[in-house]
């Protein structure tokens, strides 16, 4: 894969395997399916946690797709695998800002890219090395998260979100694979409750340029 | 010092909230595990005296354990690997244990576990075992451990980091568990390689240095690790990694070196007739020269020295004997020898000076015997080396000029060279552009011989 040019593809490609690791770690550091659930697999170089129910991987594979087709369209803005009560009431956010990635028209979505420096160099798009160091590096953290964070009421639901760019056509077409949500004062997902941020990490390998967070609501029951 | 590992440790653990483990301290800060087992310790107990619970550990407990019900000794006696481990939630006790020496089946088997447990399972994993043979810190971390599993990550970082340190060196430093008797593997007498001659000698070194190490992690994890499998299986391989890299360095160094060795015992090969010991040999000077210079490597490097003087003369010695030959060879053999020399540009061109000297001075100068022996010499180094496949295509193609041994000689020279792939070659080939016109001819020949390249290049 190293020899193949780097395109948009490429880049989103390595996001949406990065998306997937993300959503199995979180299911099982915030114990959404039971721990015994999870069997260890292992993914850039760490051992990390994979669900085993069939559904499930199904589910979040069939989600993390749909999200891949609005970011070959370029209108996401951040994704986030948000954690719901019983109620309904979003508790936590995990959030992933992918609004940084190159843009490129339709047409463009196989061309490789280039990187100059200011100099001159090239410089590669997606260095694998750096972009698994950091990729490791998100996960464990995102692994010891659970610690940090309040621990989740019973019963605790997950779903993924993806907020869209500010001139980004919302996916209404039919399948439908989103279902849009409205939120008071144009906010995001969830944004009426007081929210607390934690920083996670920032990626930057290359042309993939990826922040990630925690929002938890305060007002959480 | 002291005041060092406090500082290291509150910017790792408190300010960067990584996980450190005592081998990972002892490494950063080149001190034996035990004193960074004391260090984790005392850091412990100090923080969590100024704030309680603001650094969390994990400890390592050795001994034999209690007679367990028999819901939870099939965690204990069928462990193999960390999944079945972590599947049992009834226990709370996070574990992986493995037994490690087991007596006779018939008695009942004494089992030594060594167990990971994070602290606030520590005073009950204690009452499981019968008698403790040690228990020791394993780990500090700011949150508590949710998933054991991510220890591994402590590992597979030293395993980067400190790829350049020698274990044999390093070991008294840190205090890993060393086989007295282990040492590195030095030359190998293995088979001829691909194309490349540093990919077989990095190979070769991997498999003498995993297997040296091996030992040292197998102890190792016997002893106080993470009896995850993933663990040591993942440390053994990391470690297997470190001396590749370790040993690619000095290579590229001796690359060069070695190529000149292996040439001038090809061409020994052609004056000789013995051709494998001395290539096998120059080869392993190659994997020889490895950071842990042994007396055995040096003895070695040293011979395939002594070789390389002998070989280099009795090199030019033959190609000036052959050189002077005039037709009635068959001009494989002739080719046979200059396509020696191809390998060496430079001894190419000294050659070069003395054929015309020394064909001025002499006749013809018949050596069928010589030859001939050459020639079935000559069939089995294309055989062995890949290289060389160059020559054979060189031999199959035969230009036969018998009419002026000079020039043939000049032709030959050609021709090998376009069999060799550098294009440096095709310089030698612009040397006989300056005499007659059989040169010309010679030219024709070497494009068929261009040919024949092209066609090398397209089964590479």
């Amino acid at each position: 894969m190293s020899t193949e040019a780097t395109t948009l593809r490429v880049i989103i490609a390595a996001f949406t395997d990065f998306l997937t690791v993300a959503i199995h770690t979180i299911l099982y550091e915030r114990a959404i399916y039971p721990p015994t659930s999870f069997l260890s697999a292992r993914k850039y170089n760490l051992s990390v946690r994979q669900n085993r129910h069939p559904k499930v991987c199904e589910w979040i594979n069939d989600a993390v797709s749909a999200v891949e087709t609005e970011l070959l369209k370029g209108v996401v803005g951040r994704v986030a695998i948000v954690i719901y009560t019983k109620d309904n009431h979003p508790v936590e956010r995990f959030m992933l800002d992918v609004s940084r990635f190159p843009t490129v028209a339709l047409a463009d979505l196989d061309t490789p890219l280039e990187r100059t420096a200011a100099n001159g160099d090239r410089l590669p798009i997606l260095p694998r090395i750096d972009m698994e160091e950091q990729f490791r590096a998100t996960l464990s953290r995102l692994a010891s998260c659970s610690s940090t964070l309040k621990p989740l009421p019973e019963g605790c639901v997950f779903n993924i979100a993806v907020e869209l760019k500010q001139d980004g056509q919302p996916p209404l077409n039919h399948p439908q694979p989103w279902m849009p949500v409205q939120s008071a004062k144009g906010d995001a997902v969830g944004g009426q409750l007081q929210k607390k941020a934690v920083p996670v990490r920032s990626i930057a390998a290359g042309e993939l340029l990826l922040e990630c967070w925690i929002e938890e609501a305060d007002g959480a029951s | 010092m002291a005041q060092d590992y406090a500082e290291y440790l509150a910017i790792n653990v408190l300010n960067e909230q990584q996980l450190i483990s005592y081998r990972s301290l002892s490494r950063a800060l080149k001190v034996h595990v035990n004193l960074a087992k004391q260090m984790l310790y005392e850091f412990h107990r100090k923080q969590n005296a100024k704030k309680p619970g603001s650094v969390h550990a994990t400890y390592l407990i050795t001994g034999i354990r209690r007679e367990q019900t028999p819901a939870q000794t099939n965690g204990v006696h069928s462990q193999k690997d960390g999944e079945d481990t972590v599947m049992q939630s009834s226990p709370p006790l996070p574990e992986s244990s493995a037994p490690v020496p087991e007596e006779s089946a018939e008695e009942p088997v004494v089992v030594r576990s060594v167990l990971l447990v994070k602290e606030e399972h520590l005073a009950q994993a204690k009452t499981t075992f019968e008698s403790i043979t040690g228990i020791h810190i394993y780990s500090l971390q700011a949150n508590g451990l949710n998933d054991v599993q991510s220890l591994t990550e402590c590992n597979r970082k030293i395993a980067v980091d400190y790829a350049s340190e020698d274990p044999l060196v390093a070991w008294k430093q840190y205090g890993t568990i060393q086989n007295p008797n282990v040492k590195r593997r030095t030359a190998r007498k293995g088979p001829p390689p691909a194309a490349p001659v540093t990919k077989p000698a990095e190979v070769k070194l991997k498999q003498p240095a995993p297997a040296a190490k091996s030992t040292v992690p197998e102890k190792q994890a016997s002893k106080d690790s993470n009896t995850n499998s993933q663990d040591s299986t993942t440390a053994a391989s990391k470690r297997a990694s470190k001396p590749p890299s370790a040993k690619a360095t000095p290579e590229p160094t001796k690359k060069p070196a070695a190529v000149k060795r292996q040439d001038s015992n090809i061409f020994m090969s052609f004056a000789k007739g013995k051709t494998k010991p001395q290539k096998e040999e120059s080869q392993s000077s190659v994997e020889a020269a490895t950071p842990a210079a042994e007396p055995e490597d040096e003895t070695m490097a040293g011979f395939s020295d002594e070789e390389d003087d002998a070989a280099e003369e009795g090199a030019v010695a033959d190609v000036g004997e052959v050189a002077n030959e005039p037709e009635g060879k068959s001009k494989r053999q002739r080719e046979a020898e200059l396509e020696a020399m191809m390998d060496q540009e430079d001894e190419v061109m000294e050659d070069a000076s003395p054929e015309k000297s020394a064909d001025g001075d002499e006749g013809a100068i018949d050596k069928p015997n010589s030859q001939h022996p050459q020639q079935p010499a000559k069939d089995t180094i294309i055989v062995e080396n890949g290289r060389r496949r160059g020559r054979r295509r060189v031999m199959k193609k035969k230009t036969v000029k018998d009419e002026d041994g000079y020039l043939v000689t000049k032709e030959e020279q050609a021709w090998e060279s376009f069999s060799e792939e550098e294009p440096p070659p095709k310089k030698i080939k612009a040397q006989p552009a300056a005499s007659t016109n059989k040169s010309a001819a010679a030219k024709k020949d070497g494009k068929p011989g261009q040919g024949n390249i092209m066609s090398f290049f397209g089964k590479k």
